[in-house]
């Protein structure tokens, strides 16, 4: 090796050596001054070592070496930069290089000091903002979570205010909100749609707070002017959420004025039709149907379920809008479990 | 003497370097320093009377600038997956790394680490999933670098399922 070839690697703070046989290697060059950190005495020029004694990452790098040193080519191999403890305790930045030159298989030690804490700095910089970036998203979800758990206060307290008047139940409602989260999951709705249905499908029928009780609580069948009277709940339900314009209260506000009416426009309160009719309200008159068909009320007892999905089916495409009755119908093993899992605790609905 | 390779992996700034820290020098720092590339530590241990040098190679923690290099892996004996408590990516992203080294490391022992249970009551992880991994029989510690919980304990656990 010539002499100022010699001089440079050294200068370059780089450790030459040059392979003997596998994992024995001669120093080729003079060594850099950090080299006697790494082991006293061990690299003077002429000497034979194992480096991977003094430098346990190489052991990885070798495969690859080999096939570098064996093609006797250009090709050159490089082994990604590591950190090691000197034997003082000084931190030594590291890498590898595998070549070929002159027939000779040569592998170059570089100490990457300022360069490495370039390398450091660009990535803890990166890092930083990386953590700053998920703890902003930490507490915006913390927040969102905030937000939900007083929505959904404020959907029980509306829940409570209506007193439970009439036949339903509390299990009525919250089996309306699963069923209704478990379609719109079918359906690929994002988590936060998911839980604003499965709340706001409980509000359906909270206009029924400005019902009679004489009408609403009435066993048998309604007078035409009562039912007229009973089907306004829609709208008062309604205008109780008009004015609440966050996603779940206008979800609620859709389904509350949506739910009767019916896929051929024969429905109330507006005639809807079709795709007019808020895909949340069209999915509520299906499992509101289902479940109220399903249990005992005070003017009929419980349908058997063959009789419920036979009366569905009946409504596709007149009724219900047929391609969500389909769903629903594929979704029918999940729909009993939540119908067998929540059940009505009230004796005076069995 | 007996020489064991190990390797700390799991997602950037979750503790693996101030793990070793606390394992080796019985040291802890707040401040945050990424680890480029690769740390080797060595420290011997007693395990049952047997004396054991392990080699822990510390990798630098995975992310959108920095891939984990799998030639890092190759004679390792065990790893410790680490996953940042108060971070919930973290545990996904332990779960994707355990999963790609699964193939080429199928018999090599492991063990989680929760890290930063000093900071337990901002933890965000979803303990269903922590609890079915436990269930599956999934070797896994609450850890502190910052106070030492569980250090030693965690690396003596390893190192035992690695001596078989």
């Amino acid at each position: 090796m010539a002499v100022e070839l010699d001089r440079l690697f050294a200068s370059m703070d780089y450790l030459l050596l040059e392979r003997m046989e596998e994992d024995k290697f001669m120093v080729a060059s003079t060594p850099p001054a950090w080299a006697a950190g790494v082991e006293e005495g061990v690299f003077a020029p002429g000497s034979e070592l194992k480096p991977s004694e003094y430098f346990p990452v190489l052991d990885i790098f070798y495969p690859e070496a080999e096939e570098v040193w064996e093609s006797g080519g250009s090709a050159k191999a490089e082994c990604d930069s590591w950190l090691q403890t000197g034997e003082n305790g000084e931190q030594l930045a590291l890498s590898a290089r595998a070549f070929c030159f002159d027939g000779q298989s040569l592998l170059l030690i570089e100490n990457l000091g300022e360069k490495y804490e370039q390398q450091v700095g660009m990535l803890q910089m990166a890092r930083e903002h990386l953590l700053h970036n998920e703890r902003l998203e930490s507490e915006v979800r913390r927040k969102q979570m905030l937000v939900r758990q007083r929505e959904e206060e404020l959907a029980m307290k509306l829940l409570v205010a209506s007193g439970w008047r009439d036949q339903e139940t509390g299990s009525h409602v919250e089996r309306i909100g699963n069923y209704s989260s478990a379609m719109a999951e079918a359906m690929g709705w994002d988590k936060d749609q998911q839980a604003d249905i499965r709340l706001a499908a409980c509000l359906h029928d909270i206009g029924k707070i400005g019902i009679p009780d004489a009408i609403l609580q009435k066993p048998g069948k309604l007078e035409e002017m009562e039912r007229s009277v009973m089907e306004t709940h829609t709208s008062i339900g309604e205008s109780m959420m008009g004015h609440l314009d966050f996603p779940m209260m206008q979800m609620a506000r859709d389904i509350a004025i949506g739910h009767h009416e019916k896929w051929d426009g024969s429905g109330y309160p507006y005639q809807r039709s079709g795709e007019e009719i808020p895909i949340e309200a069209r999915v509520v008159a299906i499992v509101d149907v289902y479940d109220a068909l399903s249990h005992a009320r005070v003017y009929k007892p419980a349908f058997p379920e063959e009789k419920v999905l036979s009366i569905l089916k009946e409504g596709s495409g007149s009724h219900f809008d047929p391609k969500l009755l389909d769903l629903f119908f594929d979704l029918l093993p999940k729909m009993r479990e939540i119908r067998e899992r929540v059940v009505d605790t009230d004796s005076s609905n069995d | 003497m007996i020489n064991k390779k190990i390797c700390m992996l799991g997602s950037f700034s979750v503790g693996k370097t101030s793990l070793v820290r606390r394992f080796i020098d019985s040291l802890f720092s707040d401040k945050y320093h990424t680890t480029v590339g690769v740390k080797v530590d060595k420290k011997q241990i007693d395990i049952d009377g047997q004396a054991v040098n392990l080699m822990l190679w510390d990798l630098a923690g995975e992310d959108e600038f920095n891939k984990l290099q799998m030639s890092f892996l190759r004679g390792s004996s065990g790893f410790l997956i680490v996953i940042d408590g108060t971070r919930a990516a973290t545990l996904d992203k332990a779960l994707e790394l355990h999963q790609r080294i699964s193939p080429d490391f199928s018999d090599t022992p492991f063990v989680m680490a929760l890290n930063k249970a000093d900071l337990k009551d901002q933890w965000e992880l979803d303990m269903d999933k922590v609890n079915s991994l436990m269930e599956q029989g999934w070797s896994i510690f609450e850890t502190s670098a910052k106070s030492g919980e569980c250090v030693e304990e965690i690396f003596q656990q390893l190192s035992r399922a690695m001596l078989g």
